[in-house]
């Protein structure tokens, strides 16, 4: 303090103002504003600038509430529990550009390691609560959708000296139409600007440029250069800290379906099957992060490029890169820099579900064997390990061990023991022996469990027979063929003597194992329930003594059962009566008593009718139902035929008129005593809010207070007292409730903190609109709603044990799992490339299905072309690529679907196609091809789904063309139009017209009676498909008549499921061709209709007919209409007659005007010989000219072709590599 | 992908729950040996109908059955719903039967269904349409339905067996994209109890001795007892005697819990088989005093909904969304048990089951399924 204050005292340098340079200049700039800002407060005339019309105010402000409106979108809710699974950042950009680097350093950045290759995705940990997964994107089309798919955020490199290039545009229209991740621009290359201001000019062009295509602000980042073959550190670490705060925006289709981006890939066919037929099936193993949403066992997967599976195997894995614990420190320690990138070879552990892999480099240990040296060369330096003796034994071995096996005998006594056995074998078998078993765990785990109390009981030199074989397998539960064949004899109808004194016996036996108490007691209530007499007799008189107290009594039954397995405990117990016991029990496993059913209930019945074949030998020959009605009379639960009926029937009911049962559910009713009332449904109060509404408003007042600072505690405590005294509830309870406020008060906080600025700005708002609506309550609530849902979920799931938890929510986002897929095309192994993101994606219910999909689509506007009708394109829905085959239609006003045989130019049109179905509003990306080559933008057109069909119409016009067959009046015979009399029957009433113009309508077909008949007598049968119409006047033979109609078009049922990863890489996938490929390979010209073709047309001079008026009309004519054409003359007239004689004056006259002529003509024929020479010489010289012309062009046209070949192949080039 | 994988079952049983849950998850199924082993194998009628039903309101859905009806393939198509349905649901089961699934497909149509189903509305096997109007419906109020949306059932005629002639019409609205999860566990007490008692071609007083009777079980319980009357004549009534009654208990939480009972003269089929036996016919006091007593015990069981609605209660949770629903229901039925694993083969959802020993309720969580109404169209 008194520091401080000597600190005031203490004089200053005075604050120097800068008077030159940038700083000065934004000072500048800001007081200018803020002196605009004031000014128009002190403007002389502040009403000149307020609105003068009200419609324009009116106008401006529901602009600014449309705009306001567009802002809001509803929130979708977050189903994620727990931890995040990493986030996905895809780079992505043209060839060349520095993806690969830019990845490098960051990795480097972040984990201090140099990593030698980019090779499928990698995943480090960049925050004490972040994971970041970097995937590159390949270059080729599909991986740029595949990348999309996956993206949280994608880095688009751009080349900041070539600019933009088609690839970052593709990838966008792609991010686009399958949800849009986060995206950031990344400029790289400037170092190739020597002038500043060029730099500066085309980053701010680059710039400009990349926000027209995003949003106005998205973030475009800039690498200025290399050092040492790497992007400045500075910079690196700037990228970073941007990447690390971006927040992941949750896309709908993501959120609805899990997937997982498969950072590691195994085959684990067994070898052996491999040796022997190389192309078969193989078996693989994908391991990743599950992402979107929980993914339940038994749900199918869709492998991007490959195609769908249903998974032979699901487990979750320790998470090979763990967050650190949460620990309070401020960075990172080194030790927890974790990273982990399979693919890429980096991590030398590796666990699966059963094994971890220690990876040791080649170079380090040569253990493959050279083919040259017969292994001793080898062996020379260091010939006294014992494990690479072993290892190089190993590899020397000829045969697999099933082969091995079959070729061995059994020798009892001397005979290695079996763990050294399993030890000779090598790590791959090994491992393949125990996935084996896993599998048949996994397989025939339920049935395993519930069958060996039968078959231990059953078969006791079975057991000892086991203990020979090798210490693994007795541990496990045997599973070989004599134990399943145990497992049939031991029947349904075994175990349904569960009652008799034979099964006690043995149950006793058995009362150690846990597991095959179970069963027993499973059995036990099987058996129970089997009997249709368990609820109407047994529970009767249960409840009749009083519901409560037997209640208790089995409750404590059941945990002394669990707690001891003492043998005095159990015998004393079981002189019970077993039916009290089944009852006792009946609560502990109920989900097993209700899921464990089918397996053992499809067991027991196929045993029911063997063993009624086999037992009743006397009535043989009795009805089949009958024979069994006395089997199932009982067991109307086990029956495959039951009567569905949903309506539950007691065959007996309580007399409700005795006092002690009214008594009983007096409770029940509001006349009853509510404080019971309340303690039998405390419990249901204890979890659920959504009954108890006091409680609930209990729980918002107090937070209410939490939020105006009152103190937390004390607010629970008398809240919990008040709880307490009202319910008596026990401690427990209590504490669960207080940390369920807890909870939620937490959650509140949050939500309000980070609402908190929004919020405010609405209120800005809302002081500056003055009477704008909150429409910010509505979004409030909804928000609040989806979180109080979510809490709750939390605290269910929470509260069940993990296994249950994965049985009913599946895997969680965000675990690390193992998914096994049995029956890969072997091609997928084969051509597996780590550098193509390899996506795993769930298939939802319905979705496995195939039908009709009518998607709108829209040309791209960048497609040089317009889409053709019937042309195969491909398309990405959802994770599926496939070729299929559009019609592309437009729906008319009234409704009807009309077909187009080209998308329009710059319209959304509906396409509707064959292939597998996607949820309505999924985005649609088609491709014309994928091929790499192509220089125009590669994306033909986008959309997305709108319903789908199974049945799907869409009309095209149809024109029927007929001719005259004979004419009456105004009715005409019409043939060729229709082929069949049924035909006609459906065209009824159907307007017709003839080419002049003439209206008509058909009416039926023509009868034999009308002209229509046949032409000779012996000729019986009458022509088909002529149709009587009339018109409305009477036509000509030689017209023609058409009728327009509508028709049907089929929708090719053709789908072609894009299999890129069956295949190089490299090679582009070919899948049907259009037409006009297919024309062009075969050199198959268009066809074309002969008539449609264009002519020239010939129009003749008409010639008229003279007119001619008939005598009879001419002399009714007035006499100035009358024709009064002269007679013919036919002598000639005497003009015509007549002889010139010239006078001389004359005749000379005409013989000089005749010579002026002569030598006029002389003249002009010498000019034009004159001509004609000049004008060849002239030609000569310029035939000369256009010589040499000729010869210098060609030369220059080769130098330009040279230098462009030249560009080409360096292009190419630089697409190769 | 290319050929359909078709699901294998066994048996007629559960064969609604079966259709309709295949038909909501796309799944096809087979099903075999449908009463192979029985004198009168195959499908029975009432099950063809259904199927017809299935047909008439789905788009492109494939039904096969084998000549003797004991193998049955079905293809669900896409369901399209639309007015003007008809559907005569025949005599061998009362519309009930063909109600339950009914209900649930009708909320995932392309279109809010209306549909006219003729048959016989009351008989003592299945849910009358009583109840269905009085409680099924103001079930889905629960899972976000909203009701009076178009969601109604009238009775326009009322059909006893073995002649039936009822008539009614439902409507049911479609779900916009999906049902929304419950959390129902909260029972609460009685606070009133109604119901309805109908007779066609009897005598009206029939009503008032049914009335009487239930009235009087209850008078020990609570005051708030009312039961409505519904006589039917001429062709309202149907083509057969008969009387009934519907009871519904409401608790301080809005739960409703049903009962009813109705008697008649034997169906045709049934009456074959016991020609000889001139069956009893209930009086009417003591068909009061039953349906109250299993009123009485549905209300002792507890559970939010009573044993006929576990199904259906089971079936709307697991088309949740991906949310937690808890429901608690009294003792789990064998209906109710097949149903938890027929969603489980179908829609892959399983319920966290646990009894609650305080009030001998059971209670269940699940987590939904997601099921959107895909069949909707976008614009």
């Amino acid at each position: 303090m008194a520091k401080e204050s000597r600190g005031s005292e203490q004089t200053h340098k005075a604050h120097r103002q800068h008077k030159s340079g940038a700083s000065s200049k934004k000072g500048k700039k800001g007081k200018n504003k803020g002196g605009d800002g004031s000014g128009a407060a002190q403007k002389k005339n502040p009403k000149a600038f307020a609105f003068t019309s009200s419609t324009k105010a009116k106008k401006l402000q529901s602009r600014t509430a449309e705009i306001e409106q567009r802002r809001l979108h509803i929130p979708v809710m977050d189903r994620s529990i727990g931890e995040p699974p990493p986030f996905v950042v895809v780079v992505q950009g043209p060839p060349q550009v520095g993806k690969s680097l830019l990845i490098k350093c960051l990795v480097k950045y972040y984990t201090k390691h140099n990593l030698p290759e980019v090779r499928g995705p990698i995943t480090l940990i960049s925050g004490k609560h972040r994971r970041v997964q970097f995937v590159e994107c390949p270059n080729d089309i599909n991986g740029m959708i595949d990348a999309a798919k996956i993206a949280d955020l994608a880095l688009l490199l751009i080349d900041g000296s070539y600019g933009f290039e088609m690839e970052t545009f593709e990838f966008l229209n792609i991010m686009q139409v399958h949800g849009f991740p986060k995206v950031m621009g990344v400029l790289t290359h400037l170092d190739g600007f020597k002038d500043v201001k060029k730099l500066r000019k085309t980053k701010q062009r680059l710039k400009h440029r990349f926000w027209a295509e995003i949003m106005h602000g998205a973030k475009l980042f800039y690498l200025s250069g290399l050092i040492h073959g790497k992007y400045v550190k500075r910079e690196v670490h700037n990228l970073a800290r941007f990447i690390s705060v971006i927040k992941p925006a949750p896309l709908t289709w993501r959120m609805a379906h899990p997937y997982l981006l498969v950072d590691r890939f195994e085959d684990t066919t067994p070898p052996h099957r491999v040796l022997t037929d190389k192309k078969c099936d193989r078996n693989v193993i994908l391991y990743g992060y599950l992402r979107g949403c929980n993914m339940k066992k038994g749900s199918k997967v869709h492998i991007t490029g490959v195609g769908d599976f249903s998974l032979a195997g699901m487990s979750s894995l320790a998470d090979p890169c763990p967050l650190p614990s949460a620990a309070k420190k401020r960075g990172l320690r080194d030790k927890e820099k974790l990273f982990y990138a399979p693919m890429s070879g980096l991590g030398d552990l590796l666990y699966d579900k059963d094994a971890v892999y220690i990876n040791i480099n080649d170079h380090f240990v040569q253990f493959s064997k050279t083919d040259g040296d017969n292994g001793t060369a080898s062996l020379k330096g260091k010939d006294h390990d014992v494990g690479q003796v072993m290892v190089k034994n190993l590899q020397a071995t000829k045969f697999s061990i099933d082969e091995r096996l079959d070729r061995s005998f059994i020798n009892i006594f001397g005979r290695i023991p079996p763990a050294l056995a399993l030890n000779n074998n090598d790590g791959e078998s090994d491992k393949r022996q125990i996935d084996i078993e896993d599998q048949n765990q996994g397989d025939d785990q339920d049935l395993s469990e519930k069958k060996r109390a039968v078959v231990e009981y059953d078969t006791d030199e079975d057991s000892s027979d086991n203990e020979g074989m090798s210490e693994k397998e007795a541990g496990q539960p045997h599973q070989s063929y004599e134990l399943r064949e145990k497992v049939e004899i031991g029947d349904g109808r075994i175990r349904r003597r569960a009652i008799s004194s034979n099964f006690t016996d043995d149950f006793e036996e058995e009362e150690g194992d846990e597991s095959s108490d179970d069963e027993d007691e499973r059995v036990d209530n099987h058996v129970q329930l089997s009997d249709d007499s368990y609820y109407s007799e047994e529970t009767d008189k249960d409840e009749d003594s009083g519901d409560e107290d037997v209640n208790s009594s089995k409750w404590k039954e059941t945990d002394k059962d669990e707690d001891s397995g003492d043998e005095d405990v159990n015998s004393s117990k079981w002189k019970e009566s077993l039916i009290a016991r089944t009852l006792a029990r009946r609560g502990v496993n109920l989900i097993q008593l209700v899921y464990g059913q089918p397996v053992s209930n499809q067991a027991s019945a196929v045993s029911d009718s063997s063993g009624s074949e086999q037992s009743d030998d006397e009535d043989f020959f009795k009805p089949k139902g009958q024979a069994n009605k006395g089997i199932d009379d009982k067991s109307s639960f086990d029956d495959i035929n039951a009567e569905d009926c949903s309506k539950f029937m007691k065959l007996q009911l309580k007399d409700w008129h005795a006092r002690d049962l009214i008594e009983s559910i007096r409770d029940r009713f509001v006349t009853g005593d509510w404080s019971k009332a309340a303690k039998r449904g405390q419990d249901a109060n204890d979890n659920g809010e959504e009954g108890d509404k006091s409680d609930d408003e209990g729980a918002y007042d107090y937070i209410e207070d939490l939020e105006t600072g009152e103190v937390y505690n004390g607010g629970a405590g008398t809240d919990s007292h008040d709880e307490e005294d009202k319910t008596g509830a026990d401690a427990e309870a209590d504490e669960r409730r207080r940390k369920k406020l807890a909870l939620r008060a937490k959650f509140d906080a949050e939500f309000n903190g980070s609402d908190q600025s929004d919020e405010e700005d609405k209120e800005t708002e809302n002081k500056s609109h003055g009477d704008k609506p909150k429409e910010g309550g509505f979004f409030d609530k909804l928000k609040e709603e989806m979180e109080l849902r979510k809490q709750l979920n939390m605290m269910e799931l929470n509260d069940m044990d993990e296994e249950t938890r994965v049985e009913v929510e599946g895997f969680r986002t965000g675990t690390y799992l193992r998914l096994e897929v049995h029956d890969v095309p072997y091609e997928m192994v084969e051509y597996f490339d780590p550098h193509h993101p390899l996506l795993v994606g769930g298939i939802g219910l319905g979705e496995e299905n195939v039908g009709y999909m009518q998607a709108t689509v829209k040309r791209h506007r960048w497609h040089k072309k317009v889409l053709k009708t019937r042309d195969p394109i491909i398309v990405s829905i959802g994770w599926r690529r496939f070729q299929t085959v559009p019609i592309y239609a437009l729906e008319d006003r009234n409704g009807r679907h009309r077909m187009l045989k080209y998308t329009p130019e710059h319209m959304h049109c509906l396409a509707m196609f064959w292939g597998p179905l996607a949820p309505p509003k999924s985005g649609v990306l088609a491709v014309q091809s994928l091929s790499n080559n192509q220089a125009t933008f590669r994306i033909t057109a986008t959309g997305y789904v709108q319903e789908f069909n199974h049945a799907t119409k869409i009309m095209k016009k149809i024109k029927l063309v007929g001719y005259p067959y004979k004419i009456f009046k105004k009715t005409a015979l019409i043939k060729d139009m229709f082929t069949s009399d049924l035909e006609i029957a459906r065209f009824e009433g159907a307007a017709i017209r003839t080419v002049s113009g003439i209206r008509g309508q058909v009416k039926k077909a023509g009868k034999a009676n009308l002209g229509n008949r046949p032409k000779k007598k012996g000729e019986k049968k009458v022509k088909e498909g002529i149709a009587r119409c009339t018109f409305e006047d009477k036509i000509l033979m030689n017209d023609i008549v058409f009728l327009r109609a509508w028709t049907q078009v089929e929708i090719p049922q053709f789908y072609n499921p894009v299999t890129t990863s069956l295949q190089p890489r490299d090679q582009s996938w070919r899948g049907m061709k259009t037409t006009a490929e297919l024309r062009r390979e075969n050199n198959v010209p268009i066809p074309y209709n002969k008539d449609s073709v264009y002519k020239p047309i010939e129009r003749l001079p008409r010639k008229f007919n003279p007119l001619v008026i008939p005598p009879k009309l001419q002399k009714e004519l007035p006499f100035k209409t009358k024709p009064k054409a002269p007679l013919k003359k036919k002598r000639p007239t005497l003009d015509q007659k007549r002889a010139v004689i010239m006078e001389p004056h004359e005749k000379k006259l005409l013989t000089l005007v005749q010579s002026l002529r002569t030598l006029h003509n002389e003249k002009k024929r010498k000019r034009e010989l004159e001509k004609e020479k000049k004008r060849k010489a002239h030609e000569k010289e310029k035939a000369k000219t256009e010589e040499v012309l000729k010869k210098r062009r060609r030369e220059e046209r080769k130098e330009r072709y040279r230098r462009e070949d030249k560009e080409q192949r360096r292009t190419r080039r630089r697409i190769e590599a | 992908m290319g050929k359909v994988a078709y699901k294998k079952l066994k048996g007629s049983k559960n064969l609604r729950q079966r259709l309709v849950l295949a038909t909501l998850a796309g799944t096809p199924v087979v099903v075999e040996e449908i009463r192979s082993e029985e004198t009168s194998p195959g499908l029975r009628p009432y099950e063809v109908s259904l199927l017809r039903l299935l047909e008439s309101i789905s788009d492109d859905c494939l039904v096969e059955i084998n000549e003797t009806g004991t193998k049955l393939r079905y293809k669900p198509g896409v369901l399209m719903g639309g007015k003007r349905h008809m559907h005569d649901c025949g005599l061998s089961r009362s519309i009930g039967y063909f109600l339950e699934p009914l209900i649930i497909l009708g909320l995932f149509g392309k279109k809010p269904l209306t549909i006219r189903l003729k048959g016989i509305t009351n008989d003592s096997k299945d849910p009358s349409v009583d109840t269905f109007r009085t409680t099924t419906l103001h079930m889905l109020k629960r899972f976000g339905v909203p009701i009076g949306d178009g969601l109604d059932l009238k009775i326009e005629r009322r059909g006893a067996p073995p002649l039936g002639g009822g008539e009614i019409l439902l409507q049911i609205p479609i779900v916009p994209n999906t049902l929304s999860a419950a959390h129902w566990t909260d029972e609460g007490m009685v606070k009133r109890i109604r119901g309805i008692a109908f007779s066609t071609k009897v005598s009206p007083q029939i009503v008032n001795r049914v009335i009487y009777a239930a009235r009087g079980i209850f008078n020990s319980f609570i005051p708030d007892v009312h039961i409505f009357s519904d006589h039917r004549t001429n062709a309202t009534g149907g083509g057969s005697p008969g009387y009934g009654i519907s009871l519904v208990a409401e608790t301080t939480t809005g739960c409703l819990i049903s009962a009813d009972v109705a008697v008649s003269d034997r169906k045709a089929d049934e009456m074959e088989e016991e020609l000889d036996e001139k069956p009893k016919l209930t009086p009417p006091e003591e068909l009061g005093e039953q349906a109250a007593s299993m009123l009485l015990e549905e209300i002792e069981q507890g559970g939010v909904v009573d044993s006929t609605h576990q199904g259906l209660l089971f079936i709307l949770c697991a088309l949740c969304p991906p949310d937690v629903s808890k429901v608690r229901v009294g003792k789990l039925t064998p209906y109710g048990m097949e149903t938890l694993r027929n969603i489980r083969d179908f829609l892959g959802v399983t319920f966290d089951i646990k009894p609650d020993p305080n009030s001998g309720t059971v209670l269940l969580k699940c987590v939904g399924s997601g099921i959107k109404n895909l069949s909707r169209k976008i614009s």
